[in-house]
């Protein structure tokens, strides 16, 4: 078989490459996908070198003691905010006796990038219905391959449907696509999610105000949508790129550009003008001392403990907490209903 | 582990594996608590199906239903820390407390100096400061298996299969991600998302996962028994003291189960464990009661009489012992008015007026409770890794499987129950963000949270194991003087309070360091050194101790 070249990929993996590996990775076909994807659900077609390939392919990326170490480490973090965030709005509606176990349970999530599936698989472990796209057909592949292993999924494979299966034996139903958010929103139509993410995407892509509209465009009203990426601080700079790529050679070079990296003031402006509709309020509607309310929006810094490794959440209204949001950070905005 | 029987391969490899998230291969202590653990999750039992697989029969644990008055012989140490946690999980209240015993106190003495520490509850404060009522509670292993069997019987998510072996596990075969299979003697295979071994020391799963462990076989045999004595009188401390003295074949313990029952764990060379095994109980009683009180020249002279008979194939008789020990006390003018005394006590009824001395002495032993007499040998040992890495992943150790330790400081299975305690919150962590339970970045803060906790205790007793045999001249020395055993009994307390002292694991300043403020009751009994050589080294061994118990406060929590 001989790999022809992709486009591109929008995805978070891409960051956390080598170069050879890399080079493995992303030059699969596209034909290969197609067929080895097909053959999970059935039995013909079966490619038996196409299977492999996406297998080996799976089992380098979900290799947690491998080059995207970094990223196993910071889905609990990531999976942390979404449910105490979902919780905290649940009681903010009134739902008193909401209970941190089932925040996600039955909801609509689309999760724009969604590399090999990582936090896919957390979120319909979670119960919540979960589709994820990728705009990598390897990707797409490999968070295929990865869930078809785990019984605990309740994984389906990619139909071009206007809604995410339905759910069986309690566990959210999972679907892979590969696809953008734009194609999501053209195929499905808006106000489709109840929650949409995008973790470590929008600093790879090259039209960020475009990229966050059509995200914005797909959340029901009520709904939420949930943000990771870097900022465009000094302390970045020397952390992901200098640190990263050029001093430790954790991730490949190139993979960042400074320019595209996002400051949360920048998301926080982009919000506080953006409505759903011309007539309506923007989704962040105030701000004290430049900070919008808990209940629209809120940017946490996420932060790397070395001699823990791990990655935590810095504490609200911590000593400093400004200080980390000066790198890699989470950000969640809510659209006001209507 | 290598499949011997081709017939079971074929059979098992036609079976369709099951699906089980986690599979706990032991029921140990440390199996059963991590299951028990697990089950009272909802949150976990919800979303895991958890299976436990024991070779032996638990429904002869399950059924124990033991006379009043007899104790098995294995009996543990349960920690404050660890009574928390089994409490914690609902577990404690199935565990029969009238067969239990507080230890209020510990007196831990040498055998050559007769340098002592004593040291109490008393001076233990949980961070709020609240003085402790007991340093640990004494708990035979199969009350606590019992409870937390019985305890598991509520649980729907949790079942257990046993009277079955783990016959070999594979590796699925699936490139990269491939999970265990579990090949069991009854024909199924499980495939788990996670594998535990808390299968004691020749563990089948640390095999598989390709886990080395270090550590080294102590040329020492533990002798255990359960022992019948005279019950403490009004005038003197109730039987909830530990005593141990360390004699220079190994140290022996005296741990109180009841008014007239206690346990013996003694530690020593191996010939001496077997001829006192193959001996009349009556001269073991003897023996023990011997141990305690003679000098050490003395009991270096009895232990050969004993070895000397069992060569020549015959046994010491009981009363041959007791002469011999008449002619020793005579020789060392042990004053028969004195709880020194084994010929006085053997002679006199309980009760009355306590001799002098007997705070400082367990009770008189009268004897062995019959088929209570066994032994262990004693390693210590420790994996080099909790977690499975690469071909080995989806694995996970805890207790006896990952470490093994000199009992001398009574941490065996605190350890292992620390680890079922810290392994449960890890996986109730990882459910909780809808992590996969088996995989390295769910369980890697297991391992950050024991690994260094255990490893400390693991190197606290083999260092205090290793001063306690050495027989280089200057070590000798220091210890027929008092000087090295000072400090080394302090290590001792340091290493018996570090998990005794916390009221619980979890509270992040619970080690109970306030010990160290505490004043050290060291007395200097030593028979050989001046008043003044006395002061100066418990001056010394309070800086040394204090230096030590700083060091391993702050590194506990990082
Ligand atoms: C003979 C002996 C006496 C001891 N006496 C004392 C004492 O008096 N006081 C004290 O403090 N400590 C004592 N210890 C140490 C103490 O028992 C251990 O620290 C403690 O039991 C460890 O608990 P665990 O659950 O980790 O392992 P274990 O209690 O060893 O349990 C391991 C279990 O795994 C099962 N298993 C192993 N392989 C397989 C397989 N392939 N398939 C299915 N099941 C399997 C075994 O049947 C066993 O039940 C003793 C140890 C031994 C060996």
């Amino acid at each position: 078989m001989k790999p022809s070249r992709l486009p591109k990929p929008a995805s978070r993996a891409i960051r956390y490459h080598s170069a050879q590996r890399h080079q493995r990775l992303y030059h699969a076909s596209r034909a290969a996908f197609v067929s080895a994807a097909a053959s999970t659900g059935s039995q013909s077609s079966v490619n038996p070198d196409e299977i492999a390939l996406f297998s080996r392919l799976s089992s380098q990326w979900w290799d947690e003691r491998g080059e995207f170490q970094m990223l196993h480490k910071m889905n609990p973090v990531r999976i942390q905010f979404i449910r105490e965030k979902l919780l905290e709005m649940r009681r903010e509606d009134g739902e008193d006796a909401a209970s941190a176990d089932d925040v996600l349970k039955g909801l609509n999530v689309l999760d724009v990038g969604c590399g090999g599936g990582l936090l896919c698989e957390s979120l319909a472990r979670l119960g919540a219905n979960t589709l994820g796209v990728d705009a990598s057909a390897s990707n797409i592949g490999i968070a295929s391959t990865h869930a078809s292993s785990d019984p605990s999924l309740n994984y389906s494979l990619s139909v071009k449907s206007t809604s995410p299966a339905p759910t069986s034996r309690g566990k959210g139903a999972l679907t892979y696509e590969h696809t953008s958010a734009e194609d999501v929103l053209a195929t499905r139509g808006p106000r489709q999610f109840d929650v949409v993410c995008s973790m470590e995407v929008l600093e790879h892509v090259d039209n960020p105000r475009t990229f966050l509209r059509n995200c914005a465009d797909l959340v029901k009203p009520g709904g939420h949508l949930f943000l990771s990426t870097i900022s465009r601080t000094p302390l970045a700079y020397l952390l992901t790129i200098f640190a990263a790529e050029h001093l430790l050679r954790l991730v490949t070079p190139g993979t960042h550009t400074y320019a595209k990296y996002v400051r949360p003031e920048e998301l926080t402006q982009f919000f506080g003008d953006y409505r759903s509709a011309p007539e309506s309020r923007p989704w962040i509607s105030r701000l004290y001392g430049g900070v919008p309310t808990r209940t629209e929006a809120e940017t946490r810094g996420i932060i790397y403990v070395p001699w823990k490794g791990e990655w935590t959440l810095v504490p609200r209204g911590a000593v400093g907490a400004r200080w980390g949001e000066g790198c890699n950070y989470l950000f969640w905005v809510r659209r006001p209903l209507e | 582990m290598v499949l011997r029987n081709s017939r079971r391969r074929c059979l098992a490899s036609a079976a369709h594996p099951e699906e089980s998230d986690v599979v706990i291969v032991g029921g140990g202590p440390a199996g059963l608590a991590l299951a028990s653990a697990l089950g009272n999750s909802a949150e976990v039992s919800k979303s895991l199906r958890v299976v436990l697989v024991e070779a032996g029969d638990l429904s002869k644990i399950r059924d124990w239903a033991p006379a009043q008055n007899s104790f098995s012989n294995r009996v543990s140490s349960i920690t404050n820390a660890s009574r928390a946690f089994l409490k914690d999980i609902g577990a404690w209240s199935h565990v029969q407390l009238d067969r239990t015993a507080p230890v209020e106190e510990m007196q831990v003495w040498d055998g050559i100096s007769d340098a002592r520490v004593a040291f109490s509850a008393a001076e233990m404060m949980t961070p709020e400061r609240v003085a402790l009522d007991e340093m640990s509670r004494l708990v035979e292993n199969l009350n606590l298996q019992r409870a937390l069997l019985r305890h598991i019987s509520s649980m729907p998510g949790v079942s257990i299969v046993d009277r079955t072996k783990v016959q070999s596990i594979e590796k699925e075969e699936r490139e990269g991600n491939g999970w265990p299979l579990v090949h069991l003697s009854d024909g199924r295979v499980l495939r788990a998302r996670l594998l535990v071994g808390a299968d004691g020391f020749n563990s089948p799963v640390r095999s598989y996962a390709g886990i080395e462990s270090y550590g080294w076989a102590y040329d020492t045999q533990a002798i255990v028994a359960t022992m019948n004595h005279h019950p403490r009188t009004a005038f003197e401390p109730p039987n909830t003291v530990a005593y141990q003295r360390f004699l220079p074949t190994g140290p022996i313990a005296f741990l109180p189960l009841s008014h007239t029952s206690s346990s013996l764990v003694w530690s020593t060379k191996p010939p001496l464990a077997k001829a006192l095994q193959a001996s009349d109980p009556a001269v073991l009683a003897g023996m023990i009661n011997a141990a305690f009180r003679l000098p050490e020249v003395s009991m270096r002279y009895l232990h050969n009489r004993v070895l000397e008979a069992h060569a020549g194939g015959s046994t010491l008789l009981s009363d041959e012992l007791n002469k011999e020990i008449a002619w020793r006390e005579q020789s060392h003018n042990v004053d028969p008015r004195t709880a020194y005394s084994v010929t006085a006590l053997s002679r006199s009824a309980p009760g009355g007026i306590p001799p002098a001395g007997s705070d400082l002495l367990p009770p008189f032993v009268t004897s062995i409770q019959e088929g209570t007499i066994a032994s262990f040998p004693l390693r210590m040992s420790h994996a080099d890794a909790y977690v499975g890495e690469g071909r080995g992943a989806r694995t996970v150790l805890v207790g006896d499987a990952a470490h093994t330790i000199h009992p001398l400081a009574g941490q065996g299975l605190n350890l292992g129950l620390g680890d079922a305690e810290a392994l449960a919150h890890c996986i109730h962590t990882a459910v909780r963000n809808g992590g996969d339970v088996g995989s390295y970045t769910a369980l890697a803060p297991y391992a950050r949270d024991r690994y260094f906790e255990n490893h400390k205790m693991l190197s606290a007793v083999d260092k205090l194991h290793k001063l306690y045999s050495a027989t280089a001249e200057p070590v000798v020395w220091a210890r027929s003087v008092g000087l090295e055993v000072l400090n080394e009994l302090d290590t001792i307390k340091a290493a018996l309070m570090m998990s005794a002292g916390s009221a619980r694991r979890t509270d992040p300043a619970s080690v109970g360091w306030s010990v160290a403020a505490s004043s050290l009751e060291t007395v200097a009994r030593s028979v050989n050194s001046a008043k003044s050589v006395g002061d100066t080294i418990v001056g010394l061994a309070g800086a040394t101790a204090q230096g030590l118990l700083k060091r391993l406060s702050n590194s506990s929590r990082p």
